[in-house]
Parts: structure tokens; sequence; C-alpha cells
């Protein structure tokens, strides 16, 4: 419910907002006052609001986001083209996260106070404090061109054969993705290293671990067996709030590093005021912060069989 | 007071702790005194001779309108760093306000408090600065220190709120309510002090936080707007020039995450005083 | 953690090392290709459905090389006249009278597929363009042909509403033919959505390959092409959105060739530092230029109260050193321009020097219109009220933004104060079209055609936003357009008569710089459609070693 409403404040907004597709294209060459009205009846401007909001309304029940005003190419094609782009950038810092940031941050619990923990500890705060648009400017430039270790920009190489392998394909991306990667990546697992450090230290102090390891079981055993599950929530529940940084974040990292996701797609469509556009991307990446919020419920379930779903 | 000097001296016994508030009190100094021993940053002298790596006369370089990256570096430092002390100082102070007020008169007060507490934590912070300044141009240095110091007193409010109410249970301000010490005493006299070590601990590392928040929104075009030099507005500045002119945008990046990473040290450092278990 | 973690760890990013070397090396077949980096990605290359927002550079370009046109802008650019042409589809062409034009195809011309060009397609797409709701813009263009009619399949006869200079070009330029054998069974309105969209069948030098969204658009080389088969085999025009990224991919390697190197001037002493390159100037259709509001920004209908007066618009292009402002922001790569006219106009030729800057002059201008210096404060007032004007221009220029900084510190110094506003793009747009500012940092794209000038700066233009009106510039433009004399001439007093009238300050009239690989030879680029000439160029020899296409 709340859902629908965001959107249809979404849809105003946008169409309130000074500025429409035709004032953008009345900039790069002159348009004559016909090609205006052909325009915007074409792009269905020139009708009250509230029946626009409606004909978005049926479309979207039928399954049809309309035509891109930017593109002249239908949204849910577009959308369904650029999001396989964002989900592999996101999934690959979400992986990193997940298993770097989290095993490093237990390492350095269970180590705690010793010269490896220290020294994870400046590493990631020195990770934290870097800006990821500064990163991210200043490894494209170093790896990319300077050192030509890495391509320097886009997905994948276009010089490469028809008839290749998907070994080497799967490598060609693989190559492209480590930039883009880092820089939304070194950040965040700074940043789950240091909560993940705290929660497993709190547990680690939790008497029934204390038992555990009185009883003379090993630690490793103590540590992945009983503890980890426990340190695990607070990490969920940021896995929750950072898709939305995730996001927005990929709209500066895809525009450094040309990557095609929907992060410069959407953000290009609010340049030129492309309203289906925008208005399909916004319900799209709606649909997926609702879909992460059911993922972590059902984490927490699973993890803790106390929490019942619903 | 003496519970503060003994988190502070603990800190600086801490090798990680006493390099940040080194690296920090070096990076005040030079925000303090630079601008006033540097050329101004602001001047173009050599509009056609722009663009000069380091070097000579100029030991950051000059940026493509040919303006001393050095000076601008400090001077933006000066600029940033008084938008955290004051933003934070702001945020803790209202955080402070709140949690002692919502802990220890309770009741009606502390649950419209919380609740409203709560929602605010739930939106990003990020989110509500990007909303309004995206609204407002060219916002004035103020009202941005203004917005960043009250969007962030939530999570410190929380905190003061849990410190006053585990000390109202305290043998000594149970005896002091029952001599019939008035309550502003006992809030300046007893509760405040004993919450001064968390305070230090969010002020610290919240310098750190709306540094690169700071830094972030002038990188969008959102936050200190030209001429006047800040290091997120150096940074999009040299991003047209990266490849010819790497150090526009290398050394402002540098000077954030040197400041950031002493200032969290530092918090940490203070974090591991106070509380030696999360040591 | 047992010792065994560390070394998973280890093996874990070996692996990761060895599949992206894998990746790296495995087939990489250069042979003649070229890999070309822009800014705009080709969604829609087809005549007839570039309107609105399709009409875009990306889509442009590739068109350019799908489809062909009946005759191609000869290398001066002259768009007046009917010999300055050179043939492409028609091989050769006759004025049968004042309004009449007959063009002779060639007979070797093919599509794609291999069908025959014939007049019938010309007709065919001519009638399509010519109807305005399937294409606003282009009907717009097209206005005055009366008709089109096709005598046999190799002869194609326009009639044109009025004798003026331009017919050829009219008929020539804007549309290139479609194949009608593949489209006249589909309806304008169903083309969009038709399967020849995503594989377009045209009769120029190059064939649609494929389009990987969002990054790069692959082309082919027709080998039987009937005015000599490309050598260059393999055409991929890819995209990247951010300037910096684009850089980035021409110094890494990563792209052979780049349209507008970005100023700075920096980056271009950085690209010709790099051996492999070379550096290509070629006029721009920009002309970037400070226009002054003649109207009241809150009341249209009132004179504005300080630049409705021409000494003082004079005062501040007087005032302004702009060989200076051109020269910190574009280094070499610009001039300052006489009048609105860019470098790529033909009509530049025989233009007058644009005048030097004179301080003294502009204080004196200044001083006689009432404006002194009462408080002593460096900023000159009149009536209690201090000189100050609002400088408006978008966010998304670089180059006007350093230009602004500039500007503001030069007039300064002549005692006008100068804020500047930066904007959001639409939100700029919308303050510039509404009449809302005091100086509009302007940046215009011009037509081929200086017939485009009207658009700016005749009276009833529909991009006069500044109230600029001189009735002697309008009739001089209307007789170059449908004269019987030399254009040429005539638009020179036009432009002339515009300068005098000092609507605005001409800052720049840039030269882009383009990037090409050393290893391409026979390398040009048209200013107007810069790819066009891909079709002529070669690979040297020792870089075919790879395999061939």
């Amino acid at each position: 419910m709340t859902f629908a409403v965001a959107l249809g404040l979404l849809f105003f907004l946008m169409r309130a907002a000074p500025g429409d597709p035709l004032f953008r294209l009345s900039a790069d060459r002159p348009i004559s006052p016909q090609e205006i009205k052909v325009l915007r009846a074409r792009y269905g401007l020139d009708r009250p609001v509230g029946e626009q909001l409606g004909a978005f309304v049926g479309g979207l029940l039928r399954g049809d986001l309309g035509v891109s005003i930017e593109h002249g190419r239908p949204v849910t094609a577009l959308l369904a083209e650029r999001l396989p782009a964002t989900m592999l950038l996101g999934g690959s810092v979400l992986l990193l996260n997940f298993t770097l940031g989290l095993w490093l941050g237990v390492r350095q619990a269970v180590r705690h106070g010793r010269r490896e923990d220290r020294w994870l500890t400046t590493a990631s705060l020195t990770g934290y404090a870097m800006p990821s648009f500064w990163l991210g400017l200043v490894l494209a430039w170093l790896v990319g061109v300077e050192w030509r270790l890495l391509p320097a920009a886009g997905m994948q190489d276009p010089l490469m054969d028809a008839d290749a392998g998907w070994l080497a394909r799967v490598g060609d991306i693989l190559r492209h993705l480590i930039l883009p990667t880092a820089t939304m990546s070194i950040v965040s697992i700074a940043a789950t290293m240091r909560y993940q450090r705290a929660a497993m230290l709190e547990v680690l102090r939790l008497p029934y671990i204390v038992t555990a390891r009185s009883k003379g079981l090993s630690e490793r055993l103590v540590t992945w067996r009983h503890g980890w599950r426990n340190a695990l929530f607070p990490v969920i529940t940021l896995f929750g709030l950072w898709l939305p940084i995730l996001v927005s974040g990929s709209v500066f990292v895809e525009a450094v590093f040309a990557w095609p996701g929907l992060g410069s797609l959407a953000a290009n469509a609010v340049g030129s005021r492309d309203y289906p556009l925008l208005m399909g991307a916004s319900l799209l990446v709606a649909a997926l912060v609702v879909v992460a919020g059911f993922l972590t419920d059902v984490a927490y379930a699973l993890l803790d069989p106390r929490v019942r779903l619903g | 007071m003496t519970a503060s000097l003994d988190i502070l001296r603990g800190a600086w016994r801490n090798p990680r702790g006493r390099t940040g508030a080194l690296i920090l009190l070096i990076v005040a100094l030079a925000a303090l005194v630079g601008p006033v021993l540097l050329p101004d940053p602001l001047a173009q002298p050599d509009v056609l001779g722009a663009g000069r790596p380091p070097g000579l006369g100029h030991p950051f370089g000059t940026d493509q309108l040919s303006r001393d990256v050095l000076s601008r570096v400090v001077t933006g430092g000066r600029i940033s760093l008084a938008v955290a002390l004051l933003a934070v100082t702001l945020s803790v102070t209202l955080g402070a306000t709140v949690g002692v007020v919502s802990g220890y008169w309770g009741g009606v007060i502390d649950a419209a408090l919380m609740r409203l507490v709560d929602g605010a934590l739930a939106i990003p912070r990020l989110f509500i600065l990007l909303l309004v300044l995206a609204v407002w141009e060219r916002v004035p240095v103020l009202a941005l220190i203004l917005l960043i110091g009250a969007t962030g007193w939530f999570a410190t409010s929380r905190l003061v709120r849990g410190e006053v109410l585990r000390l109202r249970e305290e043998g000594y301000v149970r005896a002091a309510e029952a001599l019939g010490a008035r309550r502003r005493r006992i809030i300046f006299r007893h509760l405040l002090p004993n919450a001064l070590g968390p305070l230090l601990v969010a002020a610290t590392l919240g310098v750190g936080d709306v540094i690169l928040l700071e830094a972030g929104l002038s990188f969008l075009g959102l936050g200190i707007q030209p001429p006047t030099p800040s290091w997120g507005g150096m940074i999009l500045d040299s991003r047209e020039v990266m490849i010819s002119a790497p150090w526009t945008g290398i050394f402002p990046g540098l000077a954030i995450v040197i400041t950031v990473l002493s200032a969290n040290l530092f918090g940490d450092a203070l974090r591991d005083a106070v509380d030696p278990r999360s040591a | 953690m047992t010792p065994w973690t560390p070394r998973i760890a280890i093996a874990a990013v070996l692996a990761c090392a060895v599949v992206t070397t894998v990746g790296a090396q495995a087939n990489r077949g250069r042979g003649t290709s070229i890999v070309i980096v822009t800014g705009g990605q080709a969604t829609l290359p087809i005549p007839t459905l570039m309107e609105g927002a399709e009409a875009s550079v990306g889509n442009l370009d590739v068109a350019d090389q799908l489809f062909l046109r009946l005759a191609d802008l000869g290398p001066k650019l002259l768009t007046a006249g009917d010999s300055h042409f050179v043939p492409a589809l028609a091989r050769s062409w006759t004025r049968r009278d004042s309004v009449t034009l007959a063009f002779d195809l060639d007979s070797r011309a093919r599509w794609h597929d291999g069908t025959p060009v014939t007049a019938r397609d010309v007709v065919f797409t001519i009638t399509r363009a010519k109807n305005p709701t399937v294409a606003p813009r282009l009907s717009e263009l097209l206005r005055q042909i009366a008709s089109v009619t096709a005598e046999g399949p190799g002869r194609v006869v326009f009639r044109f509403v009025q004798p003026y200079a331009e017919q050829l070009y009219d008929a020539t330029f804007h549309v290139a033919p479609l194949p009608s054998h593949l489209l006249d069974s589909i309806s304008p309105t169903e083309m969009r959505r038709s399967a020849y969209v995503t594989r377009p069948i045209g009769s120029g030098a190059y064939r649609w390959v494929r389009n990987v969204p969002g990054q790069f658009v692959e082309l082919a080389a027709v080998q039987s092409f009937f005015l000599g088969t490309p050598k260059i085999g393999r055409v991929i025009l890819r995209t990247a959105a951010d300037a910096s990224a684009r850089l980035n991919l021409l110094l890494s390697g990563q792209a052979d060739a780049m349209d507008i190197i970005p100023p700075p001037p920096e980056n271009l002493r950085r690209v010709a530092a790099d051996s492999t390159l070379r550096l290509i100037s070629v006029p721009s259709s920009t002309v970037g230029y400070l226009l002054f509001n003649q109207r009241d920004p809150k009341n249209r209908a009132r004179p504005h109260p300080v630049l409705a007066d021409i000494r003082v618009r004079r005062a501040i292009t007087l005032g302004l050193d702009r060989r200076q402002l051109v020269q910190a922001v574009f280094g070499t790569q610009a001039v300052v321009p006489y009048g609105p006219v860019s470098q790529m106009l033909w009509i530049r030729h025989g233009a007058p020097e644009p005048e030097a800057p004179n301080v003294s002059e502009a204080r004196r201008l200044l001083a006689a219109t009432g404006w002194g210096d009462s408080d002593g404060d460096g900023t000159l007032d009149r009536e209690g009220r201090p000189l100050r004007l609002l400088l408006s221009l978008p966010n998304t220029s670089g180059v006007r933004r350093q230009m602004a900084l500039l500007v503001q510190e030069q007039l300064r110094r002549i005692g006008i104060q100068i804020e500047i506003q930066q904007l959001e793009f639409p939100i700029w747009q919308e303050r510039r079209t509404a009449g809302d500012f005091d100086v509009d940092f302007s940046s215009v794209s011009q037509d081929a055609s200086p017939s485009g000038l009207t658009q700016s700066w005749a009276c009833t233009g529909g991009n006069n936003v500044a109230g600029y009106c001189d009735r002697t510039v309008d009739s001089l433009m209307t007789e170059a357009i449908v004269g019987r004399g030399d254009p040429a001439e005539t638009w020179i007093d036009a432009v002339r008569q515009i300068e005098e009238g000092a609507p605005a300050a001409f800052i720049y009239a840039p030269t882009f710089a383009y990037a090409v690989n050393r290893r391409y030879r026979a390398v040009t680029i048209s200013p107007q459609s810069s790819w066009i000439t891909l079709r002529k160029w070669s690979v040297s020899q020792d870089q075919e070693s790879h395999r061939g296409k």
C-alpha cells in the first residue's frame, strides 16, 4: 500500500520538478513549435497529469512500462538489458563483503589484542576513511591507464571473437569487474569488519561460550559452531541498510568505469527527464529493496529458530 | 572531570591512539596557520601556464586555473574541519540534551522522544541531506553546518539516555536526590560528567563521519560552493583532468583519508579507554 | 583457524588470476578493425525515425555508416549552390529549371541484402519524411520540397516550392533513402517496433552486426560496396557516457579513436604525449557566448534595467579579454569568433577579425551611462544600486564553469560584480526559455546551413530568448536564404550587423581535437559528421598480422 502511495508521489514529483523532456532536447538543437506539438502528443505530455498517471498504472498492470523518451525503446526491455550488469557488480560486492568481511572480522575478534588484530584494525580504518568516489578515480587512472594492469572501463572487450569459448568470456568480464568492485567494496568491507569484530567480541564473552571453552572444546569448534551465528545478526541488518547505498554508489561507479548497469541508465534519465524510464527504474529499485528486506527476514528466521516468519 | 582526563590519558597510552591524536593536531595546526603562510587559494596568477605538476614553488602543483593546490588543500581543510567540529558539537549537544531529558524525566516525554529517534534512525542520513540540498540551491556554509548537525544526534541521544538510566540507579545519585538536591545540580554535577566518556567517543568518530559526508556532498555539488575550496569540491574539479593532472585530485583525497583515519584511530583508542571490554 | 585457511585464500586468489589472464589473452582478433569511443549510444540509427531525443549524435553517426545519401557535402561544407557536393547514391544531377532538380542514381548501388537501390526508394523515404506526424523534425526541414517523382528506376526528380540557393542541400542532406521493398508494407507507427529496427538494412559502406546494450555497436564492411570496399573490416562504436571514462579508454589502449578530447588543455597535452596517437583538429559547430537579456527578467514587457542600454553591453564586450579567456580554457583549440559563427560554418571565410579588448573605452562607456564608483568599494553603482549581474550557466559544462570564474575576475576589474549561478541543466533551460536571467552563458551547436542563425537572431526566432530584435538583420538573413544573389556576402553583412548590435559577447568557437591511433592512414574527419569518411581510411600493413576479417 505504501508502495503505491510512494510511486504516486514520485510520479507527481517528477512532473512538478522544473524542466521536462522537451526542454532538454531544445538545448541540443533548435526545435520548431510544430515538432514540439507532435512530440508532446507522442510522449503523452499534453494530457492532464491525472490522465497520465492513469495511463501509466493501466500499462503497469498489463506489464507495459511505456517507451523511453531518450532511447525510443520499451522501458521493460531497457531495464532487462541493464539489470544483469548491476546485479553482477552488486552481487560481487556483497559476496566479498560476506566472505572476506565476515571472515576477517571474526578472525580479528578471535585473535583480539594480538598483532594481527591491530594490523587489520588499522587496515580497516584506512579503508573506511577513503571516499569511494576518490578511490574510484584514482584506481581507474593508476591501475587502468598508468599501469595498464586491468581495463580502465567497460564490461567486455568488443574485439573478442564471436566464437570465443565461455571461459574466455567469463575471464574477460572478471577482468573488467575487478576495479569497479574494489572501489565499492573496500569501504564496505572495512565497515563490515568493524561491526563483525565488535559483534563477535560480544558473543565471545557470552557465558555459554566461555563455558564451552573452559570445557576444553577446540577454539575452532567454539568459534564456528556457536559463535558466528549469533554474531551474524548485526551484519544482516547491515545488509538491509547497505542496499540503498549500493544502489546510489553504483551510479557513480558505473559512470567512472562505464559499467553498463541500471545506475548509469537512471542517472542519464534524470538529466533528460525521461519520465517513463525513471518511473520504471524507481519501481525496479523499490521492488529490489522490498525483496532485500524480505530476504533479510528469511535470513533471521533461518539463523534463529526462535524467530518465526510473520 | 577527572574521569575524562583518565580516558584521554588511556587513549594516549595506546600507540594507535597516540598516532591518531598527533596527526590530528598537525592537521589542525596546518589548517589554522597554513592559510596565513601560503598564497591565496583563490588567486589565478598565471592562467596561461596552469596545470603544473608538483615542483618548486608549488609543492602540490597547480590546478587548471593555476591555483596552488597546497593552499587549496590547507584552506579546504580549515573549512572542512570547521564544518565538522561545529556540526559535531551541535549533534553532541542536541544528543546529550535529548538523552538527559529523556532518561531523567522518563514517562511520556521519553516515549515520544524515543519514537522520534527510532523513526529518524530508520532513514539514511545521506538521503535526508540530499533531499534538502537538492531543493535548496547554493546553501550557505552555516546552513550546511546546521543541517549536518541536526541530522546526526539521534544515536548519541540513545547512548546518553542509556547512560543516564544506568547512572540514575547509582548510589551517589540516589543519595543526592534523597538529600533534596536540585535536578539541575544532579544533572550537571553527577550525570553528565560520567556520560562524558561515550560523548567524547561519539564526537571524535563523528568528526570523521562528517568530513566524509561533507566531502561527498561537495563532490555532488551540493555542499560547499565554489570558489570556496573544499576537499570534496577539489576532487569534483579534478575529475576532468584526472588523467593529465592527477595531483589536483590525489592530494585532497589523501588529506581526507589521513584526517578521517587519525580521527578514527583516536576515537577507537578513546572507546577502548572508556570501555576496556571492547578493546 | 587452521593453517589451511590462508592456503585456501591464496589458492582462490591464484585461481582468479589465472582465469582473468586467460580471458585477456584468448581470441583477440584485432585484424583490420577500429574501436571508436563515443559519448552517445546508437539505439535507433534509422532515417525518419531519428526524431525528438533520437536525433542524437550517436544515432546520426551510425546512420551515416549504414545509409548512404544521394550526395554528400564537399570538404568545404558549402551548402549553397549545386556544384560543391560529392556524388554518392546519385551519380550525377542536372538542373532543369529554377525549381526542378533531377538526380541520376548510380546503377551499382545495392542494399545490404543485394537488392538494387531504385528511385522508388527515394520517393518512399521523402514521402515518409514529409509526414509531420511521423517525422515532425524532418517534415519541417523538407518543407521547401513540393514533390518527388520517379522517372524510371534510375532517376528521381525534385520540385521545390520556390527558387533558393540551398535546394540541392535540402534534397540530399537531411535524410538518406530507406529500402522501400522492405518497409512499404510496414506502417510508420509500426516501424519503431518492427524487426527491421533491430537489424537495419541500408545502402552504406558498413552493415549492422550487433548491438550490445549500453556498451557498443558493431558494424562490418560491405565487401562489394560500389564506391570501393572499405579497408577497415570491423568498426566498433563503444559507448561511455562520462568524458573521463572515454579518455581513460583511449589512453589505456582499449580504444583506437575518440571524438572531442575534452578540455582543459592539460588533457590535450597528455594525449599528444602518447606516441601511438595522432591529434587531428576538426572545426567544431559550437559557438559559446554570453547572452545579454535585453528585457527585465521579472517583467518581459519592460526593458532590462541595466542591459537594455547598448553602451553597457558594448562595455562588457570591450572589457573582456576574450583571447585570454579562450587560451586559458582551450589553449590553442579555439578562436574568438566574429559574431555567432562557429568554425564549421562556411560563411566564416571572409568574416572580419573580432574586436580587441579596450578596457579604457569600456570604462568610458560605463561612465557615460551614469555608472560611477561613489562609495569606493570597487564596484560601480548608480542611484545607490550596485552594478551586479547574475551569470547563469548549466552545471554540466566544465568549460563554461571554468570560463565563468575567469569572466567574473575580468569584469571585477572594471567594476562589474558578477554572481555565478550554476544550475541543473533542465532548470537552466527552463529559466533561459522564460527569459529569467541577466546574462546567460549559452552554447549553440550549429547546422551546416547558415539558415540556422535565424533561430537565435531573428526577431521571432525560437531560440531568441533575450529580446533581441533588429529588422535590418532579419531582412538581410531572409535575403541570404531566398535571394538570387551570392549568399556569402549577404550573410557576412548580417553577421556584421549582429556584432554591432552587441546582443552578446561572442567568446569561443572551438576546434575539436580528435585522437586517432597512428596505425590508421588516410584519416580525415568531417566536421559535420565525424566518421563519415571511415570507408576511405586504411590500416598500416604490420597490424594486419592477426586474423583478418
